[in-house]
């Protein structure tokens, strides 16, 4: 169908979003190749010298960047395959399901930067319940200095806050799945397992696919939680990019700097997701 | 010194009894002052009632409430009534204070009149800010502050910040275990050494190490030996330096503690340095567990609480030791930083035996006006009217205030003993600690305080927090942050850093 | 085998209901907890194992001159920004995702999937740096510390969570439905309005929940851009972050920060199993 009203449809949207992005963004851009600092405010040209630094001098972004790939990975694979194994319990057959449904959607209504500090207390390794708990079975484990356990925590407090999101769309789409493949199963005699491989999860790849790269694009800017709990540390053990950026722009104030890892952030997740899409939907759409 | 603290005290109680007895119709407006009623001046409450700035509009933002946040709404208050000015309070977190007021200047703007931050913001945000007019600093309420608390607020010579706090490092230790003689006896018995406050880091271990991980108080909790900020955040940079100072600084080796003045070459790396980072590294084994991920707040809960024998930071924690109702009031002491028994000489390239302290003047709270602010008369008005005797006194006996003491007439014990209801003893001990770190100290290093300050220390502290982590080992960790210094001083031009930074080594080096 | 299948299910909703609701438990225990409670070490039931203290309650109503945080105002204010800025951001971005889904659109080498990507790119800059230039931009409009700056901002960042969600939904609603609407005489407003927003009414749902969950917690941007007049409720809350963590207020806040999302999110899940009926109808 091609009408003169599919503009009418699309431009709206889009030109409110451009019109309103279009400055800043491109002023980051411009940002980026000069060298704006707390001292020297003010957009100097400074050309690609941001960058070359970030590429030949900077390996604290690279690391961060590989921490961000290992988290982000596994909270969201986490969170589609619990959001996913609740939405199924929770989609029929089961008493209190609405009440399920409503209570496993809280965690996602919470404000993070204030939630993580009440799990900041939880895990607090001298005050909180949990060490309080385990310390009856003489165990003491250091939720937040410990180089390995860190990452373990941060990825605990996301799933708990992001699990939600992947159990309400993935939850809204199976309430939306048309009757007529499960009848045509059924009438084949196939068992709940067969049906899930043969008819829900292809039926369901369209939105898991959306939703994965949604999520994966919200957890890579993975912020307050990494900030209260454990400021980047033990160490440097739990520094994300966004996290690198926001000391770079915030507390060091080397604004064009900040501005120029910002850039390239966004290339390389661009180009991640795209790869990433199309994979996804080899593994799940051929199937 | 003796002679000037001689006059203060009849002075002090003076006008204390003096207006006790005046129970003026300030204190009955404004029970905040009660204490002491009105105290005249030029910006007392009765010279503020004679203003009228009614129709006006003063924007201030402020750090969360009650570290500063609560006086300042109080006062914003009290000069609200006073004067008829509409005064609005913004509050706002420590970490983000630089960045709330700074992103506005930047930008060219200045929708706060008064700024609330950190001392050590001066060389950044002293472009945008307006110096204090000369008859403020004329004024007899401010010939009280004391000397250092005038330079730290100071560029150059001009008065840049309204000194409304007082902030300094020093030892906080248990006084229930370390005056008590069957301890006493028991580490004597163990060691062979005597137990009293440390006067050197390596004793500070010791005795922490020995206390670390039994419950030494009988409350049914462990304890442990000491609480330090060791989280990678905004502050702990301030803990590390505390704890090189008696290393690094050597009175015989001026031009520079952070840096070689002449040369720019950080010596952040040196042996100095690298002891403290590694005592530091050793500390982590006597800290509570969770101790290395302890924030400002965290340290304060846990000396505050009573979970350790020692702390050095803040005043914070010991203030919220001494409030009424917290299980250790009366049972803790002051005393100054532990010093080294050899320092460091960087020109020789060895270390000398003598015994070396030397106090960080470690930046606190301060309030400044915005150069674009179109009501300078109004905003210094209310800053000095925060910082008038009377408010003052009020404000340095209610512990969660956050205001600590920074005029000569504040080191006086009576006001503790009397309006916080301290022991006389501590009292004595804490106005005497303090008074040798304010006036009297020739040996002492000030907050680095150049351009691209945030740069250098958040090196430092991810340099420091990587030793701590065992990522890195001292040398390794120091050798990485000089290695960090030396690029941001290239970036930002070393001129211009050396240019800032000789401000603070004539400081300390006494030259002015 | 069947009931061994149903128990693990329990089973398994079980722990992760208690999982869920852990932390709040705790925020509730500690919500009336003060200083000494929180360092003595962990105490969880009140006047068993610490005296209770409405100070974390109190400190949320009274007024910063005598210590506290008064929350009320910054409430309504989060509710008025955050309402308005789903509310656009659905209806433009709903059209955009029909826009999408029926019709193609070329411009050189750009082709729908492009844009619908493009839209969902803006989610992929961090905040930090898009605040400096916001803010300019908001200053130089006169927007800054207003709602309506807020709301555009927001409209910014929360229309392509709407385009992205509407866009799938509306893929999966089949296309004979559009054209049997049309062939019965319809243009092609009323085949979007009558017959196939209906038919969507799920995804609608969800994306109005996303659009208002992101715009209830942004904490950055309204505390970049706001000073004075407009506090919203995040801003508000972290400004309690004094140099002593108040555990207790902070937890109070907590918990009252999250109830009228409990409110959307009953809503929400009303419609949802509504909207599954609405589907089997059509």
């Amino acid at each position: 169908m091609n009408f003169k009203h599919k503009y009418l449809f699309l431009f709206p949207g889009l030109l409110v979003l451009i019109g309103i992005l279009i400055f800043p963004v491109g002023f980051t851009v411009r940002l980026s190749m000069s060298s704006w600092d707390s001292f020297f405010p003010g957009l100097d040209y400074i050309g690609l010298e941001n960058y070359f630094r970030l590429f030949q001098d900077d390996s604290r972004f690279w690391e961060a960047f590989g921490r961000l790939s290992f988290l982000s990975l596994t909270t969201v694979t986490l969170q589609y395959v619990l959001g996913f194994a609740l939405a199924l319990m929770v989609w029929k057959d089961i008493a209190f399901k609405r009440f399920f449904r409503v209570l496993f959607l809280i965690p996602m209504m919470t404000t993070p930067v204030i939630m993580t500090v009440i799990w900041k207390t939880f895990f607090h390794e001298s005050l909180g319940p949990v060490n309080d708990f385990l310390n009856i079975f003489g165990w003491n484990p250091l939720w937040l200095s410990s180089e390995i356990l860190s990452k373990v925590t941060v990825i605990i407090v996301e799933v708990w806050q992001w699990t939600p999101f992947m159990f309400l769309l993935l939850l809204a789409g199976l309430l939306s799945l048309p009757k007529e493949p499960y009848l045509a199963a059924s009438i084949d005699g196939a068992g709940p397992y067969r049906t899930f491989i043969y008819v829900t999860f292809p039926l369901m790849a369209p939105i898991s696919i959306g939703a994965i790269i949604i999520r994966l694009i919200e957890a890579s800017k993975i912020m307050d939680t990494v900030y209260v709990l454990t400021s980047g540390g033990p160490g440097t053990a739990t520094e994300t990019s966004s996290f690198y950026i926001f000391i770079k722009g915030l507390r060091e104030f080397q604004f064009g700097y900040s501005a120029a890892l910002s850039f390239t952030y966004l290339i390389i997740m661009i180009i991640s997701l795209t790869i990433i899409a199309k994979v996804l939907v080899r593994l799940m759409i051929r199937e | 010194m003796k002679l000037k603290l001689t006059s203060i005290i009849p002075l002090t109680v003076a006008l204390s009894t003096a207006s006790a007895a005046y129970a003026d119709k300030w204190s009955d407006m404004f029970p905040h002052i009660k204490n002491t009623g009105d105290i005249p001046g030029e910006c007392s409450y009765e010279s503020m009632s004679k203003k009228d700035y009614s129709g006006q509009k003063l924007t201030i933002n402020t750090h969360a409430v009650p570290v500063m946040g609560e006086p300042t709404a109080l006062h914003a208050e009290q000069f609200s009534k006073l004067t008829g000015a509409e005064v609005d309070v913004i509050h706002t977190p420590a970490g983000d204070l630089y960045s709330k007021a700074m992103v506005p200047f930047q930008a060219g703007q200045a929708p706060y009149d008064i700024v609330f931050g950190f001392s050590n913001f001066i060389r950044d945000w002293m472009q945008y800010l307006e110096p204090v007019p000369a008859k403020y600093v004329e004024m007899r309420q401010m010939k009280d502050v004391t000397q250092s608390h005038i330079d730290v607020a100071s560029w150059d010579g001009q008065m840049i910040q309204y000194p409304i706090d007082g902030d300094r490092h020093y030892l906080k230790y248990r006084k229930d275990v370390i005056d008590n003689p069957e301890y006493q006896a028991k580490y004597k018995a163990e060691t062979g050494k005597e137990l009293r406050v440390p006067q050197t880091w390596k004793e500070y271990a010791e005795i922490a190490s020995f206390f670390n991980g039994w419950d030494w108080d009988n409350d049914g909790e462990l304890e442990y030996g000491s609480a330090e900020v060791m989280k990678k955040d905004d502050l702990m940079y301030a803990a590390f330096y505390s704890r090189s100072v008696a290393y690094s600084k050597n009175p015989r080796t001026p031009g520079g503690f952070f840096f070689d003045l002449e040369t720019m070459e950080p010596l952040i790396n040196g042996p100095g340095f690298v002891e403290a980072l590694t005592d530091w590294v050793e500390a982590t084994k006597y800290v509570p567990p969770g101790g290395i991920n302890f924030g400002l707040g965290d340290e304060i809960n846990s000396f505050g609480g009573g979970q350790t024998l020692f702390s050095f930071s803040w005043d914070d924690a010991f203030v919220a030791a001494m409030e009424d109702g917290s299980p250790i009031k009366n049972k803790v002491g002051a005393a100054p930083l532990p010093g080294s028994d050899s320092v460091w000489n960087r020109v020789s390239g060895e270390w000398e035996q003598t015994y070396n302290q030397a106090p960080y003047i470690v930046w606190g709270w301060a309030a400044a006006v915005a150069k674009k602010s179109k009501n300078h008369e109004m905003a210094f008005d209310y800053l000095c009217f925060f910082a008038n005797d009377a408010n003052h006194q009020a404000d340095i006996a209610i512990g969660r205030f956050g205001v600590n003491p920074f005029k000569k007439s504040d080191f006086v014990p009576e006001i503790y003993v009397e309006r916080q209801g301290w022991d006389e003893q501590i009292a004595k001990e804490y106005s005497e600690t303090l008074i040798e770190m304010e006036e009297k100290s020739t040996n002492r290093v000030f907050p680095l305080r150049v351009p691209g300050v945030f740069q250098f220390n958040s090196a430092l502290a991810t340099g420091a927090a990587k030793a701590l982590a065992g990522q890195l080992s001292p040398q390794e960790a120091l050798d990485e942050v000089a290695d960090q210094w030396r690029k941001i001083t290239k970036r930002i031009g070393a001129d211009t850093v050396r240019e800032a930074y000789a401000v603070g080594v004539a400081l300390e080096d006494n030259l002015k | 085998m069947r009931k061994l299948y149903l128990t693990l299910k329990y089973l398994f909703i079980g722990l992760w209901s208690m999982f869920v609701v852990a932390p709040f438990l705790w925020a509730l225990s500690t919500s009336f907890k003060d200083f000494n409670s929180v360092t003595g070490g962990a105490t969880y039931i009140p006047w068993v194992d610490f005296e209770p203290s409405l100070e974390g309650w109190r400190v949320l109503l009274r007024s910063p001159a005598q210590g506290g945080v008064n929350i009320v105002e910054p409430y309504f204010n989060s509710i008025v920004v955050t309402c308005s800025a789903s509310f656009i951001s659905i209806f433009l971005g709903t059209l955009a995702a029909y826009a999408l889904s029926r019709f193609t659109f070329k411009a050189g080498f750009i082709k729908n999937s492009d844009i619908t990507f493009f839209f969902i790119s803006q989610r992929i800059m961090p905040p930090i740096v898009l605040s400096i230039p916001f803010f300019i931009m908001l200053g130089k409009l006169g927007l800054l510390d207003s709602m309506v700056g807020l709301v555009m901002v927001y409209v910014v960042l929360l229309m392509p969570i709407a385009v992205w969600i509407m866009v799938d939904f509306f893929n999966k609603v089949p296309r004979e439905i559009d054209e049997t609407a049309l062939i019965d005489g319809c243009n092609p407003y009323q085949a979007f309005y009558k017959v196939v927003l209906p038919n969507s009414v799920p995804g609608l749902i969800v994306a109005g929940m996303f659009c208002m969950i992101f715009g209830w917690t942004d904490f950055f941007f309204a505390f970049i851009l706001t000073f004075t007049e407009v506090q919203l409720l995040p801003v508000a809350i972290v400004a309690l972050n004094s140099s002593i963590t108040p555990w207790w207020s902070l937890s109070a806040s907590a918990l009252v920060s999250v109830a009228p999302l409990i409110v959307v999110a009953f809503i929400v899940e009303r419609y949802l199993s509504k909207g599954n009926l609405s589907g089997a109808l059509k």
